[in-house]
Parts: C-alpha cells; structure tokens; sequence
C-alpha cells in the first residue's frame, strides 16, 4: 500500500498505513464495473475501434491493479508451517470458519489454498519469518508443493467465488461397501417387526383351514391392491417370513368372480387396525417391490397353473398344492345374457362385428365358414410358401448362419432377445474393468453452497460432487481412467475441471443404460 | 460416478407417418404366411450395399428405417414427377421441356468433364434425345440405330432385353403397381450419372465406377416431354428439342436404397433377412464380414455398437451429420428427435483408438451436441483380454464383446448457483 506523498528521492519508505485522505479516496472509490458493450467480430483497422479496445484494456487494468484498503484489524494473522504445509492462525477466525479450515492440536489451522484465497480476498494475513507475504509471494510459496498445483487452485478458486464448499478430498472418507451394509434398520421397524410376529398366526390358522385348495396369501403388497389372482411369490426379505401381514385392503368386489370369501372383515379389522398403522409406513423401507412377481392371467397365451408358495412361508406343517387357474379364466370376458326383444338383431351384428375383428385382417379368413374351411386355407399357404420359400443356401448352409429366420413369425419382445448377442456391462463389475493408462486424482470435495449455515464441517454429509482437475493440453480420460475415478469417490458423481490457463470447464461422465424400448 | 438419467424423447411436432414395425420380419404364423418373401436381395457394388427392388426397398425402409434412398432426402420417394402417363405398358413421368433440357444440359456438362470434345458431345446428345415412337419395334430399331454400328452391338441389344427381363422381376408388374415411382422403366445401374446412352459412351469414357455388374447394360428410360406447342408425337426431331413427345433420358433417375454396411449386416446376420450378392454371385455370412471389415476399418466395434443398440429397440442412423458414428432414434427418425449422439471406441489391448479425442474436440463436439439438443454418449466396446486375431475374421466373436455406455455432459458451475438461488 503506497504512500505517494511521502516519496523521498533518498528513501522511499512506503508505509502501509494511510493518511486521511487517502484513506477518504480509497472509501470513496467508485464501485461501479465497467459496462459491457457490444462485441465486434472482427478487427476493422479503423482508429475509433482502436481506440475503443485501448480504453477497455486501460480500464480492466486499472481495475486489476487496485490497491485495496482493509482495516488492520480485520485482517486474521496467520503463520505458515513449511514444513506440515498448512497456516496457523494466531488471531481468532472470522465468519470464513464456518466453512473452510480444521482444527489441529487445539489451534485453527487452514490449507495453503483456503488461506490462499482469503489472502486474495483481504481476510487474512499470513506472515512467514516475522514478515507478511504478499500475494506474490503467496502463490510462489503456498503453490510450490506437489500437493497443490496453480490448476488446482485456479478451480479452488472459481468454485468458491461462486458460493461452493470447497474442501479437499481424503480417500479415507469414502465409505467403504462393508460400511454401507452395517447400517441397521431404523427402529421403528423392528417395533412393527415384533408387533406383527405376535399377531399372525391366528387369521392365518382360520382362513387356511377353510379353502385348502387354494393357495393362501402369505405376503400382502399393502401398498398396491391388484387384482383377485395375484399373490407375492418370491419375496426377498428372509425376515419378512416371520410375520406375515394379514390382507387388509383388498377390495371385496372382486369376491364376485372368485367367489373366494374366507378373508372377510369378521376376522380381520382387531389386526387391521393395529397392523395397519405400521404396515403402509414401515415395510415400505424392507420389501424389494421391483422382485416380487405377479402371475399375468389376463395375457393371451393362457399360462400354466400357479406353482404352490414357499414351504418357508407357510406357517406349521402345510401343505399347499398347485392351483389351476383354468375355472377363473373361464369367468372372465363373459358375455352378458342375450336379452330377448329387439335387441337380438344388434347384438347379433355386433357379436359378428366381434368375430370379424377376432379374426383378424385376413380376407379370406373371414370369408371362410367353418373350421374346416379355415384349416384348409391354412393348409394350402403352408404348402404354398413351403414351395417357394426355402432357405437361402449361402446363409444357412455355411459356418455362420443368421440368428434368426425371418419364415416363422416371432414377436417383437422375443426377437429382440434372440438378437441380443452383445452385452451391456455394468459399471463396477470387476470382470468388465479396464485398465488406466496413468493416475488420476481427485483433489477436491464440492458442497451446495451454505444456505441458511445448515452446513457443519464436523458432519458434512454426502458432498454434491467430487472435482478431478486436468489441464486442457492433458489427456482425456478413457474408460479405464473413468471407472478408477469413479471406484476412489464411490457413490459421488466425479466432475472434471479441465484448466485453459486460467478458463475452466466442467464435464461430467456418467454412466449409463439404454433402456430397452419394446413397442406394443 | 452415478447413473446419468433418461430424458424421454422428444416427439416431433408433426407426424405424416404410420409406425408399421420395428423390423422386416413377420410378428406372427399368419403374417409369415401371408408375405410372399422373406429374404430380400441387395447388391455389393463398389463397395456399397445398393437394394434395388422397388417392393423390397419400401419394406426395408418402412419396417426399420433400414437404408437411405440415393435420390432422396431419407426415405427412397424421388420420383422425377407428380404426373405420370401410360406408355407401351407402363408409366413414365411427364415433365416440361425446360426441364428436359436442363437434364439435357447436366448430361453434356457431365460428357465434356470427362474430356470429350464438342463435336462428339453434341452427336450423343441429339441422339439422346431423339424422339421415341410409340411401336416396340421402331423402339429397338431405334436403340439399335443410335448405337453405333455393328452387329455385335445389336445382338447385345437383344441381349439387354433379356437382361433387362431377367434382372428385374418386377417388371410384369405395371399395372398392378398403383404407386407410380415404382412403375418407372428398367433398373439401371448403380450411380445416377451412369451412362443410359448405348454403348458409344461406355466403350471411350467409361469409368471405372461407372461399372456396374456385368450383364446390367443400362437401358434406357423414358420421360414425356411436354413442349410449348400441342402434343405432336415424335417427328423428325432436331438437335433442339423444341417439340414433345417420348424420350429418353440422359441419366436414371431410378430410386436405390443404399444401406451402410452395419445396417446390411445386421439385416443379414441377426435377422436374416437379406442377401448380398456380388457378382451375381451370393455371399456367406463369413464372407460379408471379412469383406466388410476389409472396406471399414474399426467395422467390428461400429458393428457391434449397432447390433446392441438395434436390439435393445433404438434406431441407430448414420451420425455423420453432427460429428458422430450414430444418432439414436426411438421408433424412427419421422416420429422423434433424435436422442443421442454415440460415439463409438473401441477398448482393447492393443490399444488403438477409433477416434482418438483431445479436450478440445471434445469440448466442439460437446458444443455441436448441446447445440441441437442431444446427448453425447460414448460407447465403449470392451474386447476380453484373450480374444485373437483369427478370432476376429469370424462374426462370432460378438457374442463375447460388452458395451459400456458413459454420457458426456457440460457442467456449468454458476447455472447451478442460479438455480439454487431462485430456490
């Protein structure tokens, strides 16, 4: 901080205090950015553009080569440690504590970039040997180390400019997969847990005991009342075995069709009451809904009988058989009754409406009388196109031949499986790793910015994206490289801030599966 | 690193087309009875995969998207005109005399770059565009007498006749064939700018890859020129074309659809429904892909990029446009947008890269991508460490390949600032 008017021509002692007037002309500067105007797209050669671009660079240096004014007692004073790399601070922190330094033998310690950028943003003051160090002097010293490199604190920089949290990465702070699976159940689950083995077996013994044939529903999808047929019959939890919830709200309407009536209310409502408070709430958190499989009974192609549930789901010694599901689906899509009157004629024409779109868009299927007509029809096509219609030689008869052929019809979903000869691979698989050429690592932890100091540095959290800082002369990462990043953060997305002297960009890399797109 | 979400497609806003089905094979016994074929033919020319069936490029390209036609923007329905005419058992176009000679005048540009002179130019393009009469046999007199001379050449007309009838079966099929582009005369070669012109042109000038296959003589198709005056048929026809009537034209303008190779070979390999031949000659499996992998270098990755994306439903179109190997497409180009940019590369040990990136093209190609909405992906192909080289000449390898996709976005650190602040 110069003192102009104290120039000597013997001495020039610069003070870095200020006088009243200098001190009134630094409060009173103008505030104000310069206005930007519009871009010219290219060098036109004439004075007045010429001009214009001096003013501007004149101006953005003025604006770089400001002075700036702090008060002394602002300013934190802090003391370097070459030799553990980090600032000591001697005067209490301000404001900035919240957010960026750690605490080391009792004393407040901050990373050479942290005091680096409060440096930069008149907050702190470092001294080294009894002297300040300047900003200068500060990069060239803080910067120096392999630890920190400019790039690094360039994005350090810029992040924090913008409102981030900032701080740097420790490979130890990662969870490991075995950290992650110890994390107990809440306890309001277990509550339930027990409360339900205690009520079981009662409704169970009753309904059961009435309709042996059928099979009995032993887990109950609470949250999602399907239709009369279906039933979990795959169910991961092994600790859900032990208390099965009796169905609550299955709708009684549907009794009509399967005439099944042994879980009415009469027995249900003293359980349903308690169970029902916990039930919607707290299995949601240990039931794998996505496993559990509903028998489609309405798709075209009848399925097979219903395979009897899981001995380990039954509770004593019962035995519980296959259940055919023919006599339901014989109820369903029954037409009404013919009413007698007029409407007989109509119905008429609309059931031969309905037969015409059974029969599908083939002209001579609908024309055809009887059954015997139809197979004859048939019969003569398969000839015909067997005649005509051989497999090429050069396909089939070689070493290689097609995955499919194209004379029998197949649907879409089916194909789509027969032809799915290249695998996706999924991330994180060790088989399917790569190997990186070179290292890459992480340097930095990015927090949201600290709204309404809701942050806390002694239990961050889950940082919003971890920071891998290249330089844009550098490599772009391969898949090797990407999967090693990916591998040290763990479940945090990886951000790469590519550095172009002094520009920053971010790209994410991110991995991904197509899904599958069947059409109907 | 976490999972990149799926953004759902964007419908287009206007959609002139009916879905009919993801790919040209039947869904079910009835319609397998029903389609009269179920293998296509195409032709390896040049080392391009032309298909020249009218009523096998329509299903190629309406059930798949298979394939571009060469005289049209995507889907093959150039036609030369709205209107058409009947002419001696099937339709030509009509078009106007201006026009007429506007092909007139490509032709000689075309003739005279080939470094004939004037003098010769001139002589074919009157002969050109002499007028046809109506009777079949003026017109092979006519064909034979514009050719040249001799008689080697007249039997060979005889001769084109026969190949004409041989090499395109469609043609008893005019006037079944409501759809008028398809009702055009003969095939003919390859590339529009062949020679239809009997062979005086072929024997001096012709180029190498003008060279179809053998035994395919251009004939000649014809147009309805109207002229300024009434319609007068024929008449002795000058050097000018200043009256209508039948002619032929200078160039074919028969539509073609072209498929790339991944496309050829999956329609070959996975669904089975195609046949390649060269040189009238049909080609294996084994031999398509060795073939392949000869013309295109890095064909196996592109390949199996395609053959994955193919089966898990998208559909992948030439992505040349916007700096990549593929565009995504769900359900077809005429219904979404497309989705995603893939850019294949190849993982192996070897070590080679398809297309090796600097973080400047990525950052342009990123650029490109953001700018028409799409999302980058990359499409790593993963080669196990154990697979050889004499692995690779046999198709079978794929089974052993992965893929691993990884989506590339910009993250813009103050738009996320905004965002939150507003919040």
């Amino acid at each position: 901080m110069a003192d102009p008017s104290k120039t000597d021509d013997s001495e020039r002692i610069f003070s870095e205090l200020l006088s009243p007037s200098e001190l009134f002309a630094a409060r009173s500067r103008s505030r104000k950015l310069p206005v930007r105007g519009q871009k010219d797209f290219y060098p036109s050669g004439c004075t007045q553009q010429k001009q214009r671009l001096q003013n501007s660079l004149d101006e953005h240096w003025e604006l770089v080569s400001e002075e700036r004014v702090e008060r002394l007692g602002n300013l934190v004073r802090g003391i370097w440690n070459p030799s553990d790399q980090i600032v000591e601070l001697q005067s209490p922190a301000g404001k900035f504590w919240q957010t960026m330094g750690f605490s080391a033998d009792g004393k407040q310690c901050l990373q050479p970039e942290e005091a680096l950028y409060l440096m930069e943003c008149g907050n702190l003051q470092v001294f080294h040997r009894d002297l300040p160090l300047s900003i200068q002097e500060g990069y060239e010293t803080f910067l120096s180390s392999s630890q920190l490199s400019l790039q690094q604190y360039q994005v350090f920089g810029h992040l924090k400019r913008l409102g981030y949290v900032v701080s740097r990465f420790h490979a130890s702070s990662v969870p490991s997969l075995y950290e992650r699976q110890l994390n107990l159940p809440p306890s309001r689950d277990r509550g339930a847990n027990q409360l339900k083995r205690k009520r079981s077996p009662s409704p169970e013994a009753t309904a059961t005991v009435a309709s042996s044939p059928r099979p009995s529903e032993k887990q109950e999808d609470s949250t999602n009342p399907s239709s009369a047929q279906d039933k979990a019959t795959n169910h991961s939890q092994p600790s859900a075995a032990q208390q099965p919830i009796p169905e609550s709200h299955r709708p009684p309407a549907d009794d009509d069709v399967t005439g099944r009536s042994w879980w009415s209310d009469g027995l249900v409502p003293p359980e349903q009451q308690q169970d029902g408070g916990p039930s919607p709430g707290g299995p949601n958190s240990r039931w794998d809904f996505l496993s559990i499989q509903f028998p489609d009974l309405g798709a075209r192609d009848t399925p097979g009988p219903l395979a009897p549930p899981d001995p380990a789901l039954l509770p004593g010694a019962m035995a519980v058989g296959v259940c055919s599901v023919s006599s339901w689906l014989r109820r369903l899509n029954t037409w009404r009754e013919k009413q007698p009157g007029g409407n007989q004629r109509r119905r008429r024409e609309e059931e031969e409406e309905r037969a015409r779109r059974r029969t599908g868009p083939d002209r001579e299927v609908q024309g055809c009388r009887s059954w015997a007509e139809y197979r004859r029809i048939m019969e003569r096509r398969r000839k015909g196109s067997r005649r005509s219609d051989r497999r090429p030689a050069h396909l089939w008869e070689k070493d290689v031949t097609p995955l499919h052929d194209p004379r029998q019809g197949t649907s879409t979903a089916e194909l789509l499986e027969k032809i799915s000869v290249v695998k996706p691979s999924r991330w994180g698989d060790k088989s399917c790793s790569v190997e990186a050429v070179g290292t890459w690592q992480i340097s930095f932890d990015v927090h949201q910015p600290a709204v309404n100091t809701e942050f806390r540095k002694s239990s961050p959290g889950m940082p919003y994206s971890r920071m891998c800082v290249c330089s844009f002369d550098g490599p772009v990462p391969a898949l090797g490289e990407l999967q090693q990043v990916s591998q040290q953060s763990g479940h945090v997305p990886v951000t790469m801030a590519v550095v172009d002297h002094g520009d920053i960009s971010f790209y994410t890399f991110k991995h991904f599966l197509l899904p599958c797109d069947l059409p109907q | 690193m976490t999972e990149a979400a799926f953004l759902a497609p964007r419908r287009r806003a206007t959609v002139y087309e009916a879905y009919e089905a993801p790919f040209p094979v039947p869904r079910s016994d009835a319609e397998a009875m029903r389609c009269r074929e179920s293998v296509y033919r195409a032709d390896l020319v040049n080392q391009q995969v032309l298909v020249r069936d009218p009523a096998h490029i329509e299903l190629l390209y309406g059930q798949g998207y298979f394939g571009k036609g060469i005289l049209s923007r995507a889907r093959p329905d150039y036609s030369l005109s709205d209107r058409w005419q009947e002419f001696e058992g099937r339709q030509i176009p009509v078009i106007s005399k201006a026009r007429y000679e506007q092909l007139l005048s490509w032709r000689r540009d075309y003739l005279l770059s080939k470094g004939m002179d004037e003098e010769a130019v001139n002589q074919i393009l009157v002969r050109l565009s002499e007028p046809i009469e109506p009777a079949t046999e003026s017109e092979e007199a006519g064909l034979a007498q514009s050719e040249d001379s001799s008689q080697k050449k007249r039997k060979r007309s005889s001769s084109i006749d026969e190949q004409r009838r041989k090499y395109c079966p469609y043609q008893d099929r005019p006037h079944t064939d409501p759809a008028p582009r398809t009702g055009s005369s003969p095939v003919d070669d390859s590339s529009p700018m062949a020679d239809s012109s009997p062979v005086a042109d072929s024997s001096p000038v012709t180029d190498s890859v003008l060279d179809s296959a053998p035994g395919t003589d251009p004939a000649p198709e014809y147009v309805l020129v109207e002229g300024d005056s009434d319609e007068e048929d024929g008449g002795s026809g000058g050097s000018e074309v200043n009256q209508g009537g039948v002619r032929r034209l200078p160039f074919s303008t028969t539509e073609v659809l072209q498929l790339t190779l991944e496309e050829a070979f999956f329609l070959v390999y996975a669904l089975g429904c195609l046949s390649v031949h060269h040189n009238q000659k049909p080609l294996s499996i084994s031999e398509l892909w060795g073939r392949f992998r000869g013309v295109q270098p890095g064909f196996e990755s592109s390949y199996a990029a395609y053959h994955y994306y193919r089966s898990r439903a998208w559909v992948p179109k030439p992505g040349a446009k916007y700096g990549a190997h593929f565009m995504l497409y769900r359900k077809g180009p005429p219904f979404y947008h497309a989705s995603y940019s893939v850019v294949v590369e190849q993982v192996r040990s070897s070590g080679v890269s398809l297309r090796p990136f600097t973080w400047r093209s990525l950052a342009a190609l990123s650029r490109i991508t953001a700018n028409v909405s799409k999302e980058l992906m990359m499409c790593y192909i993963i080669y196990p460490a154990d697979l050889s080289e004499a692995e690779l000449t046999s198709p079978l390898c794929l089974h052993r390949l992965t893929v691993q996709e990884v989506v590339i976005k910009r993250w813009i650190s103050s738009r996320e600032r905004a965002e939150l602040d507003d919040i």
